[in-house]
């Protein structure tokens, strides 16, 4: 792995958001670091000269940027030939396997792919994690409930059709069963059904699993749990939010087009990637009162290349560090370090975003997410 | 008793909808032969170059068929659709027992919040949305005292029924979505809950209440419709399905007056017409499929012709439905809560059933194995058939059965009669009743020759007897026969028999079930004259038809 590089991009994000990444790219270093071997390998940029066919399993979130004309070519001319399978992250680390399983795996988020790198590690196998692009944690919305958390003093204004929400505040309103006619100048939303940030199913998605860290976190005084009852009793507190919700979607887009296609009726609140939205504006019309609602502390989810051998480390290189890859992850509605640059692509989609995510908060170790995860998903089944 | 236990298995809701839907489907509905896929989908080979997608669809998108022809088309991917009901067709894809390559189901939600549904499950994506709203018939709308249709709730819907004034066509709740929705609806409404119902949230009154307007039964949305032509200001004055459904009739130019639809406030249920890939092997021409669907031709055809809402934003835009603000009732994925419900409803809240079987004893019986199947299709409706399709057939609390055996006469009318599922001293006496069931069924011997029209007519007369003494039953009469009726009445008399019957009596349905050398068309006929179906044997197995039949009593 080109060291250089890498560390080049971390500094660069060190400087745009005030150290809060650092997270982000400390575990990718690591995994390196932990594999302890650096071939020789192409440079990106070099043509190379023989052709090294991979095969992968890509989650529905990367799967249009792995079909781009753009990307196949790019690869082509560096010598990288993808067979890809599409599957739900969730389902990625069960199929590591020594021998005959896949090359590479290209997750929707951290989560799974550390429950990938973990499976590797159990084989015997090393993994390798490469930051590609990341993208924070959003809430889609509407006007109107913007206007109401706003008067709820839940939400403040940061530019036009764009708000920061108190996510405390927010959850601490979701756990006391609030209703929505029960909030001041509810007139707009008039509605006997409770407050709940809609969510996809946490047995399936890395989504679900963002916002249990981020409102454990908050339930828990803002702190990340550390030790295992903690964690356990969060997880149950958190479980009971998926649960009032009733039916989650267990497809990472299925709440993002229930708000899209529903719309207010359904998903008031929907907790999302901020790509998913990006994504949608830059190829079809935006409803006007489609609002987004940065949370505050907020999460930013990672999308993580998983290399399971030695030949499929060049693609996560390729992908991280070329700056052609990097501006064609733009069109996906992903951030990378080039802060400006996305922003240039938000302001040609016509959407607001914010551009510097201030209170940014890690998600818990690995071994409490899959504890936590276990927690709700025994809490769900009964 | 294993009758009084099924409800409360350990079966999820799902995976009882499942079985139940499993059990059906492994008799045999009348699917046209699949290609043998093997089912280990990860290991079965990429089959060749066979650009073909079949498609398990439920019976609602029967209007999406020209999807087959424009699809192939577009994509030349040959897609095939098969119907069934949503809870058959969820339990053949939970089972793994259909071989279809993608599902396409109104409502998935019962599959796909399934551990063992989620793993049939390979993509999934929504091509299109309909809630469910109720239907009124404009002259009606003062009366009701429902100006406002913002304040209309299902509550507003539940009392209306209680009161006699509203009078709905309904598919039934026990195999449809549409059906099962509206009443989770009124319970939603009536405990005013604000987030997902569990089983606790049953009100067993408010439910009752609504039922109470349930005057037209069925199982598909088409003969629902049909009836509702006919019947529409003489014995029904509503019709709840999806809004597509209605708006449909609207421009049907065959309702007697127009529909106004009502949105229940805080209570729509949407279907999401999620279009699922099963079969891993056929990726390629799912994506491409899926990819034309959300495309903007499919889009806009589907918003034009089937009145259904597009989820492609573009097409959305650009076509408008009435309703307003539609506040979404949260699904419930609570087994319980379905099972209950569902259990509750054949057993407690459905007007009960009375119906005469009209079973062919003639000497041809005994050929072919025909007497055997008549037995056992008996003793799966008598409690042998555990699953939970079988359920749905199986005779229920409250119910009265009469058995009228026939060959160069009608024969001895025998009554068997459910008490109601109110005490385990009553559940012991059902599980008896069900035993004398069986029992008869054993004892039947088959001989002489078929005077099948008087035995219909008698049939009839006893039940218009029944009707007069006692009007809370919904009655019908079933006739099964293998042969032409060749003793007593010929097709001619019994027609100028039928039509001097009185008018109660020819409002009681006769569905009718050919099999051997039935006379298709006059069993055809003899249904379509008394509001009755007939269903074929020959193609169907009986305890299918059985289940079928079930459902529009």
């Amino acid at each position: 792995m080109n060291r250089p590089t890498k560390a080049l991009i971390t500094v660069v994000l060190l400087a745009i958001l005030g150290g809060a990444l650092f997270w982000a790219l400390r575990s990718t270093q690591q995994a390196q670091v932990a594999s302890g071997q650096n071939p020789t390998l192409n440079l990106p940029g070099l043509r190379a000269t023989q052709t090294v066919e991979l095969s992968g399993l890509i989650a529905l979130d990367v799967e249009p940027f792995f079909k781009d004309q753009r990307v196949l070519k790019f690869l082509a001319d560096h010598g990288v030939k993808v067979n890809i399978t599409r599957v739900g992250s969730r389902d990625m680390a069960q199929r590591v396997a020594a021998t005959g399983g896949p090359d590479f795996m290209f997750p929707s988020g951290i989560v799974a792919a550390n429950q990938i790198a973990d499976a590797a590690k159990r084989a015997n196998m090393s993994a390798t994690q490469t930051t590609v692009f990341f993208t924070p944690m959003v809430i889609a919305s509407w006007q109107p409930i913007a206007n109401i958390l706003q008067t709820n003093a839940m939400a403040t204004s940061l530019q036009p059709s764009v708000y920061s929400v108190d996510f405390a505040k927010l959850v601490a309103t979701m756990q006391a069963k609030t209703r929505w006619k029960d909030l001041k100048a509810k007139d707009a939303y008039d509605v006997n059904k409770s407050v709940l940030v809609s969510t996809t199913d946490v047995r399936k998605s890395n989504s679900a699993a963002m916002f249990m860290a981020l409102a454990a976190y908050t339930m828990n005084n803002n702190e990340l749990p550390t030790d295992r009852a903690t964690a356990e009793a969060l997880a149950k507190k958190v479980a009971d939010l998926f649960k009032r919700q009733g039916y989650q979607e267990n497809y990472v887009n299925g709440n993002f087009d229930d708000y899209v296609s529903i719309g207010i009726g359904k998903t008031p609140l929907a907790f999302i990637y901020e790509n998913q939205m990006l994504t949608h504006a830059l190829t079809k019309p935006l409803q006007p009162d489609m609002v987004l609602m940065y949370p505050k502390p907020t999460i930013v989810n990672k999308v993580v290349y998983v290399a399971l051998n030695e030949k499929s480390k060049r693609l996560g290189e390729l992908l991280a560090a070329s700056p052609e890859m990097q501006a064609i992850g733009l069109d996906y509605g992903f951030r990378i370090a080039d802060s400006g640059a996305f922003m240039q692509k938000a302001a040609a989609a016509k959407l607001n975003v914010q551009e510097k995510l201030n209170d940014l908060i890690d998600p818990p170790s690995f071994e409490t997410m899959s504890l936590m995860i276990d927690v709700v998903t025994r809490e769900m089944s009964q | 008793m294993k009758f009084a236990t099924l409800s409360v298995g350990a079966l999820t809701r799902a995976a009882s909808l499942a079985l139940m839907a499993a059990l059906v489907v492994a008799c045999g509905k009348s699917e046209p032969p699949p290609k043998p896929t093997p089912k280990s989908t990860d290991a079965a080979p990429k089959s060749v170059a066979t650009s073909t997608l079949n498609v398990l669809a439920t019976s609602d998108l029967r209007d999406a068929q020209p999807l087959e022809a424009m699809v192939q088309k577009a994509t030349g991917v040959t897609i095939k659709f098969t119907y069934g009901g949503t809870m058959e067709s969820t339990e053949q894809v939970l089972t793994g027992k259909t071989t279809a390559d993608a599902a396409w189901f109104a409502n998935a939600k019962y599959l796909l919040s399934d551990p063992q549904g989620q793993t049939r499950v390979k993509l999934q994506e929504k091509i299109m949305l309909s809630p469910i709203v109720v239907g009124v018939s404009e002259s009606e709308v003062a009366r009701l005292g429902w100006t406002d249709t913002t304040k209309v709730t299902w509550k507003t819907v539940a009392d209306a029924a209680k009161s006699g004034k509203l009078k709905y066509a309904l598919s039934n709740p026990a195999t449809s979505n549409q059906g099962y929705m509206a009443l989770v609806g009124v319970v939603a409404a009536s405990t005013q809950k604000s987030e997902a119902l569990t089983a606790a949230d049953i009100d067993r009154k408010a439910v009752a209440d609504f039922l109470r307007g349930y005057k037209l039964v069925g199982d598909n949305s088409t003969y629902l419709s049909e009836k509702f032509y006919e019947q529409q200001g003489v014995y029904v004055n509503a019709f709840i399905n999806y809004e597509s459904w209605l708006l449909s009739m609207n421009q049907s130019g065959k309702l007697k007056e127009q529909l106004k639809l009502f949105y229940p406030r805080e209570g729509i249920a949407t279907a999401d017409y999620p279009f699922m890939l099963l079969n891993d092997a056929k990726r390629g021409e799912y994506q491409k499929v899926v990819d034309y669907l959300k495309g903007e031709e499919a889009q806009s055809w589907l918003a034009k012709t089937t009145l259904r809402r597009p989820v492609n934003p573009a097409v959305a835009s650009a076509v408008s439905f009435p309703g307003g603000t539609l506040i979404e009732l949260p699904f419930s994925p609570d087994r319980g809560l379905a099972d209950g419900l569902i259990d509750a409803y054949l057993n407690e809240f459905r007007r009960p059933i009375a119906s005469t079987f009209v079973l062919d004893v003639s000497g041809s019986m005994n050929n072919h194995g025909r007497r055997g199947d008549l037995i056992n299709a008996l003793h799966s409706i008598a409690g042998a058939d555990a699953s939970l399709t079988g359920r749905l057939a199986r005779l229920s609390s409250r119910e009265k059965v009469w058995m009228l055996p026939f060959s160069d006469n009608p024969g001895k009318l025998t009554s068997f009669e459910f008490p109601p599922a109110t005490s385990t001293a009553n559940a012991q006496k059902k599980a008896e009743v069900l035993e004398q069931v069986r029992g008869y069924a054993t004892g039947l011997e088959m001989k002489g020759g078929t005077a099948l029209y008087d035995a219909i007519l008698a049939a009839l007369n006893a039940m218009s007897a029944e009707q007069a003494k006692n009007r809370s039953y919904q009655y019908s009469v079933i006739a099964f026969t293998d042969g032409e009726s060749n003793q007593g009445r010929n097709f001619a008399q019994f027609k100028e028999a039928y039509a001097a019957l009185p008018e109660d009596a020819r409002a009681i349905p006769v569905f009718t079930v050919a099999f051997g050398e039935a006379n298709d068309s006059l069993l055809k006929e003899i249904a379509k004259m008394s509001g009755g179906r007939s269903f074929d044997a020959r193609k169907t197995p009986l305890p299918a038809v059985f289940k079928e039949i079930r459902a529009y009593q």
